[in-house]
């Protein structure tokens, strides 16, 4: 019977998804109780290294937060949107799981289909939110009606009517992401991050990487750029349009930045001289990147460079010592970075003012510690630095959450497990992208920070240097 | 018996008078006899061929010797440039056997003034993605720093960091990884004009 509903393509794809979604789901509460679990085992040596940092906690300390149970009642779909319901509510229901915002309920009882809500029912099966969805053709597209509906209350909460473009549409699935982003806004008022990609690095067979991109959800793989050669550090503009990194392509390395939908590419004219110019960030006006120049020269370190304008490099801070990786505060008043001026191999993160300054420590510098903290990426919500490192000189490599509020020096450890690198943080301030590293290789993560749930988005690849993209607008 | 002699000679000689239409006959030519002389200039004219032959063989041969020898000095001095030296864990300092290394380069970049070099220094795929590249910059530059101050020229040294990205070996191990911290040297002039050592 259940065969006789998947003969459709789409439905095919949405039982398949569902399916994956599934088994992603469990692997998500195998990490969270194996999170639980290394929390406990780790706690003595964690309790040393707060000896050894007095004011430094490190620790994977999650708080309790409540996630009510949302449910989605199969969607419905009329003037041809029949052939898409399935699939969108499979793209939907997924977002939402993946938000970590709710305990979405599956194993749903047969029957459900309809237009009519038995709120007596889905308060029985325990959901606290339910999401309804009907998908009518329109011809070009389809029209996305949804409702959240408040059970406990017995109504609805909210409705919105979205336009969907043709499922053959290369936007069909963020259009969809879109939607979903709202549910999760009109059940919390916090933004979303499912209509969102992430551009990261990916080796190839012939020694070189090139930048691809995927969507948040871990669909839609696709590269980016073609150059046979080496790229590192790709990063968004704040308007999600043109993406920069560093390319060694033509024989040093240098920074450009390429146009996603027009397709042009300029390099940033090495206005420095020598050195290696690497790890590019947007200001959040996207008319200004910052980045660093590495070589033996007084003045290398942190540059800004106005590309509205196509001039005026200013020189921010370094020396004799090292300084790059920087990244914007979401107000563009401060720049986090990483440098080495206090030893080649124990980097620091500082962060100090936009325009150059005096500088402070966010990582928990000890002489002599063998700490080594780097590649910080400042939260959207403003208050939290993410970067990665290790206490002492032979710990693997977790990822850590500076909150800058409690002056920086209080750190989460997010992640238990493997070594791990290279945080960016999604669009809703919440969840973090880095690389792990496990046992069975390589690959793209996603972690929770609120409940500490880590999902796999990429495996088995050399991946690099992933960043989050702003939320996606309709394109 | 005579008379059969005589016979015969009568008839060799009737013979003798029909062929020769009774001239005298011309005197005949002078035996091929053996020429002393002209045989011993033969025979060193032939010695002294094979042994200017064999002189210049041995010459030639000894020319292709020091050819190959010179060549194959060029290709060591070359191979001794190109060899690349390792760095200790999160270190860009020269340690001893580098330095070795390194010195046996100065000797050569002495003699081959044309010779220029780019520095490529390399990471562990350790610590930070962006860090390394910082890190292989800084180890190509104390690579220059140490050449240089041998009192050759800075311009002959162009400096470039692949960070962790390009592994001489493939793997997640400490042998991998020492292999992979390393400086490697790309001779980008003066190819031709490589020089070994003068002693």
């Amino acid at each position: 019977m259940v065969n006789g509903t998947t003969m459709t393509i789409s439905t095919t794809v949405g039982e398949v998804n569902l399916e994956k979604t599934t088994v992603r789901r469990r692997a998500g509460w195998l990490a969270a109780a194996v999170v639980v679990m290394a929390g406990g085992v780790v706690a003595p040596g964690h309790l040393t290294a707060q000896d050894e940092l007095p004011g430094v906690e490190l620790g994977l300390v999650y708080a309790n937060s409540y996630r009510p149970a949302l449910a989605l009642q199969p969607f419905s779909g009329s003037f041809g949107g029949e052939a898409v319901a399935s699939q969108v509510e499979a793209i939907v229901g997924r977002d939402l799981r993946y938000s970590d915002r709710f305990e979405v309920l599956d194993s749903l009882p047969a029957g459900l289909v309809g237009s009519e809500v038995d709120y007596s029912l889905w308060d029985r099966l325990g959901a606290v939110w339910l999401v309804t969805g009907e998908v009518e053709g329109t011809g070009d597209g389809y029209v996305l009606v949804l409702e959240l509906h408040d059970v406990v209350y017995g109504e609805v909460r909210e409705r919105g009517r979205f336009r969907l473009p043709n499922s053959l549409d290369s936007d069909f699935r963020m259009s969809v992401h879109r939607t979903s982003d709202e549910v999760v806004t009109w059940a919390t008022g916090d933004p979303g991050m499912a209509a969102s990609r992430i551009v990261f690095t990916m080796g190839n067979s012939q020694g070189g990487k090139e930048v691809y991109a995927i969507d948040s959800d871990g669909e839609n793989l696709r590269q980016v750029t073609d150059y046979g050669d080496l790229v590192e550090s790709p990063t968004w503009s704040p308007d999600a349009r043109r993406v920069a990194f560093t390319s060694w392509k033509s024989g040093v390395p240098r920074i450009y930045e390429t146009d996603l939908y027009g397709g042009n590419e300029r390099m940033l004219p090495a206005a420095r001289g020598d050195g290696d110019y690497i790890s590019p960030t947007y200001h959040p006006d996207g008319n200004v990147l910052a980045f660093s120049v590495l070589g033996s020269n007084a003045q290398s370190g942190i540059f800004t460079y106005d590309l509205e304008r196509d001039c005026c490099l200013s020189y921010l801070s370094g020396g004799p010592w090292y300084d790059l990786s920087p990244t914007y505060s979401p107000d563009g008043r401060w720049l986090a970075f990483n440098t080495l001026r206090f030893g080649t191999a124990v980097p620091q993160v500082m962060m100090m003012p936009a325009e150059g300054g005096s500088a402070e420590t966010l990582s928990p510098y000890e002489y002599g510690s063998g700490g080594f903290y780097a590649a910080p990426d400042w939260s959207p919500t403003g208050d939290l630095v993410a970067f990665h490192g290790r206490i002492d000189r032979r710990g693997r490599y977790h990822i850590l959450v500076a909150n800058l509020e409690d002056g920086g020096r209080v750190l989460r450890q997010l992640t238990s497990e493997g070594n791990n690198e290279a945080p960016s943080w999604a669009p809703d301030g919440r969840h973090l992208v880095f690389v792990g590293e496990r046992r069975w290789g390589h690959g793209l993560m996603v972690v929770d920070i609120a409940t500490g749930n880590v999902r796999s988005l990429l495996s088995g690849q050399r991946v690099g240097l992933p960043d989050w993209s702003p939320a996606l607008p309709p394109t | 018996m005579i008379l059969r002699r005589f016979f015969v000679t009568v008839f060799a000689a009737t013979l003798l008078v029909g062929a020769c239409g009774g001239d005298p006959p011309p005197p005949p030519p002078p035996p091929p006899g053996p020429d002393m002389d002209s045989l011993q200039r033969y025979n060193d004219s032939v010695a002294a061929a094979a042994e200017e032959a064999r002189r210049r063989a041995e010459e030639e041969a000894a020319a292709r010797r020091a050819e190959e020898a010179r060549q194959r000095a060029i290709r060591e001095a070359r191979e001794t440039l190109m060899e690349m030296v390792n760095f200790a864990y999160d270190e860009s300092e020269i340690e001893a056997e580098a330095a070795g290394i390194l010195r046996a380069k100065v000797a050569i970049l002495r003699a081959s003034p044309q010779v220029q070099l780019r520095i490529e220094g390399h990471a562990d795929e350790r610590g930070s993605t962006e860090y390394n590249l910082a890190l292989g910059n800084r180890r190509a530059e104390s690579v220059r720093q140490f050449l240089t101050g041998f009192g050759l020229a800075e311009n002959r040294f162009a400096i470039v960091s692949f960070g962790e990205s390009r592994p001489m070996v493939q793997a997640s191990n400490e042998q991998a990884w020492a292999q992979n911290r390393r400086a490697e040297f790309v001779i980008t002039a003066g190819m031709n004009a490589i020089n070994p050592p003068s002693n």
